[in-house]
C-alpha cells in the first residue's frame, strides 16, 4: 500500500513541479511584488501594503484602459461570435467549394497578430482614404484609426476578421454533430430554416457556444499584439476631463507601464486584470452551463 | 619526494601562467542597430590589436525593448561589461552596475558626458541634435532668407509667406512635423519640441526650466510663447502625416520636396541619403521666443556605462578610452558609423548635410541643451504625448493645451 502510493507521488511528481515552478510560484511572487515598490533591478524591495493599488485606481488614464478594454470585449464577442456562426452555417450549407471556402476563412487566424496589425494599418491609413479620394466619399478619406470614436471599431474589425475563421471551425463540428434526423423531423413538420436553426440547431450546440463564448470573452480581454501595431494606443482622447489614449486596452496600458519602469504599479494592474477575467469568465461560463441541453 | 615537489612546482608554474594569459572577454550591449557593422568591425579590430582582450559586442535596438532586455540579463546575472544608459531614469534603475568614470583620459575632451553630483559615469555616445530642417531650394524660390528665421514673428511671416505659393512650389504642407501616439510619433513633438520649452534660449547647461517643472511648476509667461509656437508649426504641418504619419512618412514628404521644412534631427542624415536627395539644406533653430535664438538642440543621446563589479572593468575602461583618444577609433566614430563625435578633439567631419550644419554649430557655440533625460520615466510617451495629440486634433484650442499641461506638470514630482 505504501510503495504503491509513493508510485503514484512519482507520476504525480513532474506536473506538479511544472505547475508550482511556472505558474504557482510566479503568480504568488506576482502578488507580492504587486504590494511593493520594486523597480524590477534594485535589490532593496519595501513592502507598501495597497499603495500601488490606490494610485492606479486614482488614474483617469488606467480607468479608461478599463472601461474601454469592456467595450471592445463587448462589442468582439458579439461580432466574432455572429460572424463565425453566420460563417458555419454558410460552410455547411450545399454550398459549392465549401471545403474551399473553410480553408480561406481559416487563413486569417495563422497570421500573427503583430504581421496583421501593420497590414491592417496600411489598409486604414492608406488605402481606404485613397479609395475615398477617388470615389470622393468624404466619410472614407479620414482614417478610422485616427478619430478616437471609431478607432475601437476598426480594431474589432481587424479583430473580427482574424478570430471569425476560428470559431467558424468550432461551429462546424458542433453543427455536424446535431443528428440530421431531428433538423428533417422538424422541416418534415413545418418548420422553417431560421426557426429550425434558433430553436434547435443552437439549443443543440450550446456547448460549443460555452467554448466560443469563453474564448472570444478572454482573448478581447487581454489582447495586445493587434492594439500595439495597429493604434499604438493611439489617438489621445479626452475622459474625465484628462488627455488619455483612446484605444489603449488593459494589456497595452500594463505593458506601457512596465517599459516606464514602474514594475509594481505594472504588477499591480496586472493583478486587477486578472481578477477582472476570472470573474468574468466563471460568471459566462456558469450561465452557458445552465443552458446546456443534454443529447 | 623531491621529484614529486618539482612536479607540483611545474605544475603550479604552468596554471599560473595559464592565468596571466586567460583572455579576456568584454561584453558589450548597445542599442544602436544603424552603427552595429561599424562598430563589430572596430571591435574586432580593438581584439586583433590587444592580445589577450576580445571585445564581443550585442545589438538590440530599432523596435525592441533594449531596457527590459538589460533588465533580464541583470537579472539573470549576466550583467554586461559596458551597456547603454538613455537618461536619468536609466541611471536611477541600473546605478548599482554603473561605475563612477570621473578618472578616464576622455573626460575633459566632452561637455555631454554623463554627470550625477560633479561625477562622470557615462562617456557620450555621440552628438545628435536638432533645429527645423529647411529645404534650402524651395526657400530661395519662395523668397525666404533662413538666416532670418530667429523668432517666431519671423516664422510666422515665412510659413505664410510659402503656404499661398504651395502651388507653384509644388508643395502639400508647409511643414513636416509627426505628433501622434498611433503613428509612433509622439517623441518629436512631446520630447523633441517640448526640450525647446526646457532649453531653448537659455545657456547650454541652464536646467532652472526643466527644475521648476520637476517640482511641478510651468513659467506661463514663457510657455505661452512656445504654445504658440506649437500651434504655429501643427497649422502648417501636413494634416495626414501629423495625426497619422510614421517616421518615414514624415520624412520622405521632406525629401519629395513636398513640404519645406522637416521636424527632425541629424539622425535623418542616412534616410535621405538613401531616398537620393539632392537639394541643399540646413537648420533654423526652433525660435519659439519673441527675442531672437540662434542656436541649435545638442545632445547626447545615449552613454556607455562600465559595471564595477565586472573583473574585466579596467580593460573595459580602456576599450572605451580607444574610442575617444585613438584615430582609429575616431576614424570608426565619423567615418565608419557616421556619427558627430562628442570630443572636441576630433577634426574629422561627418557626411551628411544635417550633421555638418549640427558640428558647424557646435562650433560656433550658443547652442542649448536637451534636458528631457531628467523627466521621470515614462513622462513623455505617458504623459505628454496625449496631451500633444489632441493638440495637433484641433490646434485651435491652446487655451486647452496650455490648461492640460500645467495639469500635467504639476503630476511630475509624484511620478
Amino acid at each position: 500500500m505504501h510503495r504503491h502510493s509513493l508510485t503514484k507521488a512519482l507520476f504525480v511528481f513532474p506536473c506538479v513541479f511544472a505547475i508550482t515552478m511556472v505558474i504557482l510560484i510566479p503568480f504568488f511572487l506576482g502578488l507580492y511584488f504587486s504590494m511593493t515598490d520594486w523597480n524590477g533591478v534594485s535589490d532593496s524591495i519595501k513592502f507598501v501594503g495597497f499603495t500601488n493599488f490606490e494610485k492606479i485606481l486614482a488614474q483617469p488614464g488606467f480607468i479608461y484602459s478599463f472601461l474601454i478594454s469592456v467595450a471592445y470585449t463587448v462589442i468582439n464577442v458579439v461580432l466574432v461570435n455572429v460572424v463565425g456562426f453566420a460563417l458555419a452555417l454558410i460552410v455547411t450549407s450545399n454550398l459549392r467549394f465549401r471545403n474551399f471556402y473553410r480553408a480561406g476563412f481559416f487563413v486569417p487566424y495563422l497570421i500573427g497578430g503583430i504581421v496583421l496589425g501593420y497590414i491592417w494599418q496600411f489598409l486604414f491609413n492608406n488605402s481606404i482614404p485613397a479609395l475615398g479620394k477617388i470615389l470622393s466619399i468624404d466619410a472614407l478619406q479620414t482614417s478610422m484609426l485616427s478619430l478616437s470614436d471609431s478607432v475601437i471599431w476598426a480594431m474589432s474589425i481587424v479583430n473580427t476578421w482574424q478570430y471569425a475563421g476560428y470559431v467558424m471551425l468550432i461551429f462546424i463540428a458542433a453543427i455536424q454533430s446535431v443528428p440530421s434526423s431531428v433538423m428533417e423531423a422538424a422541416k418534415v413538420d413545418g418548420a422553417g430554416y431560421f426557426k429550425r436553426v434558433f430553436t434547435i440547431l443552437i439549443p443543440m450546440m450550446a456547448n460549443s457556444f460555452t467554448i466560443t463564448l469563453f474564448l472570444t470573452l478572454t482573448t478581447s480581454f487581454k489582447q495586445f499584439d493587434m492594439n500595439l501595431t495597429l493604434t499604438n494606443g493611439g489617438p489621445a482622447a479626452r475622459f474625465l476631463g484628462q488627455p488619455v489614449m483612446a484605444s489603449q486596452l488593459l494589456a497595452m496600458d500594463i505593458f506601457n507601464t512596465a517599459k516606464a519602469n514602474r514594475m509594481a504599479e505594472a504588477q499591480a494592474k496586472a493583478v486587477i486584470l486578472f481578477v477582472a477575467l476570472v470573474v468574468v469568465s466563471l460568471v459566462q461560463v456558469s450561465i452557458n452551463k445552465r443552458k446546456e441541453v443534454e443529447q | 619526494m623531491r621529484r614529486i615537489l618539482v612536479i607540483l612546482l611545474v605544475m603550479g608554474l604552468v596554471c599560473g601562467a595559464a592565468f596571466a594569459a586567460t583572455p579576456v572577454t568584454i561584453n558589450m550591449f548597445q542599442l544602436k542597430v544603424e552603427i552595429k557593422d561599424a562598430l563589430d568591425a572596430y571591435a574586432a579590430k580593438y581584439s586583433a590589436t590587444h592580445p589577450g582582450v576580445t571585445v564581443k559586442v550585442e545589438t538590440l535596438g530599432g523596435g525592441a525593448d533594449f531596457g527590459g532586455a538589460l533588465k533580464a540579463k541583470i537579472q539573470a546575472g549576466q550583467v554586461p561589461d559596458i551597456f547603454v544608459i538613455e537618461g536619468m531614469g536609466q541611471y536611477n534603475v541600473f546605478k548599482d552596475y554603473i561605475a563612477d568614470l570621473s578618472d578616464q583620459p576622455w573626460v575633459k575632451d566632452t561637455d555631454l558626458a554623463f554627470m550625477v553630483n560633479g561625477k562622470v559615469y557615462g562617456f557620450p555616445v555621440s552628438i545628435e541634435g536638432y533645429g527645423l530642417a529647411y529645404n534650402a531650394d524651395i526657400l530661395k524660390k519662395a523668397g525666404v532668407d533662413p538666416a532670418g528665421l530667429t523668432t517666431r514673428a519671423a516664422y510666422e511671416k515665412a510659413f505664410a509667406l510659402i503656404d499661398s505659393k504651395k502651388k507653384e512650389l509644388g508643395l502639400d504642407a508647409v511643414v513636416s512635423m509627426a505628433a501622434s501616439v498611433s503613428g509612433g510619433m509622439w517623441w518629436v513633438a512631446a520630447q523633441h519640441n517640448l526640450a525647446c520649452y526646457w532649453g531653448g534660449g537659455l545657456p547650454f547647461d541652464d536646467t532652472s526650466v526643466i527644475k521648476k517643472a520637476l517640482k511641478g511648476q510651468l513659467d506661463d509667461a514663457r510657455f505661452l510663447q512656445y504654445a504658440k509656437y506649437v500651434q504655429l508649426l501643427f497649422k502648417y504641418a501636413d494634416r495626414n502625416i501629423l495625426l497619422n504619419g510614421s517616421y518615414d512618412n514624415q520624412v520622405a514628404s521632406f525629401a519629395q520636396g513636398k513640404t519645406a521644412f522637416l521636424h527632425q534631427g541629424n539622425w535623418v542624415d542616412p534616410n535621405l541619403k538613401q531616398l537620393g536627395v539632392t537639394f541643399k539644406m540646413g537648420y533654423a533653430p526652433h525660435a519659439f521666443l519673441d527675442t531672437p535664438e540662434k542656436g541649435l538642440y545638442l545632445f547626447a543621446p545615449s552613454w556607455y556605462c562600465v559595471n564595477p563589479k565586472s573583473p574585466n572593468a579596467a580593460q573595459a575602461k580602456a576599450f572605451l578610452a580607444s574610442i575617444a583618444m585613438t584615430p582609429e577609433g575616431q576614424d570608426y566614430m565619423v567615418n565608419q558609423a557616421g556619427m558627430i563625435p562628442a570630443f572636441k578633439s576630433v577634426k574629422l567631419q561627418p557626411k551628411g548635410q544635417l550633421s555638418q550644419a549640427l558640428m558647424a554649430a557646435n562650433a560656433r557655440g550658443g547652442n542649448y541643451g536637451v534636458f528631457f533625460g531628467m523627466l521621470p520615466d515614462g513622462a513623455g510617451q505617458n504623459v505628454f504625448a496625449p496631451i500633444y495629440d489632441l493638440f495637433a486634433q484641433n490646434p485651435d484650442n491652446i487655451e486647452q493645451f496650455i490648461s492640460d499641461m500645467k495639469k500635467a506638470v504639476a503630476t511630475l514630482p509624484t511620478m
